[in-house]
């Protein structure tokens, strides 16, 4: 079982559809419980960081998430979400994030943002998460702001918008997509699969 | 620039009109979900979506299908038809769809479109129908006296900066695009848009990739799809000038 962490910010029904696109068995849940039996954790999120990192913690999520890393259980941001696993953003006068990554969120350097539409995104290096894609590999990207991992390491893909920006980030087993898998074609559904293969073989 | 392929509800069904009329409908599939998923399987990137009953009622009629469409897909999702108020365009974006296109509201409701434009930015774009060289409003029915230009250059000063500029006279005609409309339209937008309304084949495609206008974000098509005349793929590769 995937859990989607519902914490309240964003339409989740989509990713939750892609999911079972890929075959695996969403649950959309902010239970501790409910999380702690999933084999895999994927964590959304739309808008603003300060406001979602105050519901996060109101649900005691982020203790919960970071007890789970440690067990070893893959877990993925996606867009919002995955700013949420970095330890600060500037966004709207500043905030702290999860901190299951090191590094800041910052807003793009673009003099237009957000930017809205499909990007390629440009692999670092292999990775199991993208598995029989292709190099690039074009992702829907709608965001203002980006992380800036502290360590040049986690970095898994990189786009351009008027200037390199990291769009996918991985330190097994926390992954993150700036884009939305489950707005991207079938190239996003391959990316989710991977990620639901990497649940399972934690299992 | 992208392909989107276009489907239109009327009645609950995927249906296509020729240049606009309701009464010359031809329905292509009793679920539009499936016309749709149909189009991602063939490699689309985008689905414009028109609630065709909504652009004659003045409100969404066929939002729970729009609903279905953006959850269902993994693509993402564009509506039109019958935005006219802030409700209307608030629940068709919580319905899943990742961008609005206002018509008639656009031109009639100056508040409203601040208000759109403020509370929701670039998921806002402003649909520009011309029928006769005058943009046309209210599902069609109804025409202004003002130029296709000319509404591009107001709403521009009002903050609009996405468009959807659409020929109904050549819409559902297969016969091709204006190419010097086209070219006369990216010169008087500033920020991007779309052109939808008479691709009939791949080399209307190609031939608008030639013209090279950096501003051109896509291209909408219907009918050409539904008969058949080029698929999915094969006219999202003459727009990315491999083959075609």
């Amino acid at each position: 079982m995937i859990a989607i962490v519902d914490y309240g910010m964003g339409n989740l029904r989509s990713v939750a559809k892609a999911l079972e696109h890929v075959g695996a068995e969403p649950v959309l849940t902010h239970d501790h419980a409910r999380v702690r039996e999933a084999s895999g954790i994927v964590l959304p999120g739309v808008g603003a960081m300060p406001k979602a990192m105050q519901r996060v913690r109101s649900l005691a999520l982020d203790e919960l998430l970071r007890e789970r890393v440690e067990a070893g259980v893959p877990l993925i941001g996606l867009c919002m979400g995955m700013q949420l696993l970095f330890e600060s953003t500037t966004e709207l006068g500043g905030a702290d994030g999860i901190g299951l990554l090191a590094g800041s969120v910052e807003r793009l350097e673009a003099p237009k943002v957000p930017q809205i539409g499909w990007n390629e995104v440009s692999w670092r290096r292999t990775s199991a998460l993208t598995e029989g894609l292709p190099q690039p590999c074009a992702f829907y990207h709608a965001n203002s702001f980006a992380p800036r991992p502290a360590d040049d390491g986690d970095v898994l893909g990189t786009a351009d918008y008027e200037g390199e920006f990291v769009s996918v980030v991985e330190r097994a087993p926390v992954y993150g997509l700036q884009s939305h898998p489950e707005k991207s074609g079938p190239d996003g559904l391959r990316l989710l699969r991977n990620f639901v293969r990497l649940a399972q073989v934690a299992e | 620039m992208i392909l989107l392929p276009a489907v239109d509800i009327r009645d609950g069904k995927a249906v296509r009109l020729r240049q606009g009329r309701f009464d010359d409908e031809t329905v292509y599939a009793d679920d539009p979900l499936e016309a749709a998923r149909s189009f991602v399987e063939a490699g689309a990137r985008f689905l414009h979506v028109v609630d065709l009953d909504g652009a004659r009622e003045g409100e969404p009629v066929n939002l729970h299908q729009v609903e279905r469409i953006a959850s269902e897909l993994a693509v993402p999702v564009e509506l039109g038809g019958g935005l006219r108020s802030i409700v209307s365009i608030r629940r068709a974006l919580a319905s899943g769809v990742t961008r609005v296109v206002l018509g008639t509201a656009a031109f009639t409701d100056p508040d409203l479109l601040d208000e759109a434009l403020s509370a929701f930015t670039s998921r806002i774009l402003v649909g520009v129908d011309v029928r006769g060289g005058q943009v046309s409003v209210a599902g069609w029915t109804r025409e202004t006296q003002v130029r296709g230009v000319d509404a591009i250059r107001r709403m521009q000063a009002r903050g609009v900066t996405r468009f959807v500029y659409t020929n109904v006279d050549r819409d559902g005609m297969l016969e091709g695009l204006d190419l010097d409309e086209v070219t006369r339209i990216s010169q008087a937008v500033r920020g991007r848009f779309l052109i939808s309304g008479g691709i009939g084949s791949v080399e209307d495609l190609v031939a608008l990739r030639e013209l090279r206008l950096l501003n051109l974000a896509g291209v909408i098509s219907g009918k050409a799809l539904y008969e058949g005349r080029f698929g999915v793929r094969e006219g999202q590769a003459a727009l990315d000038g491999k083959g075609g």
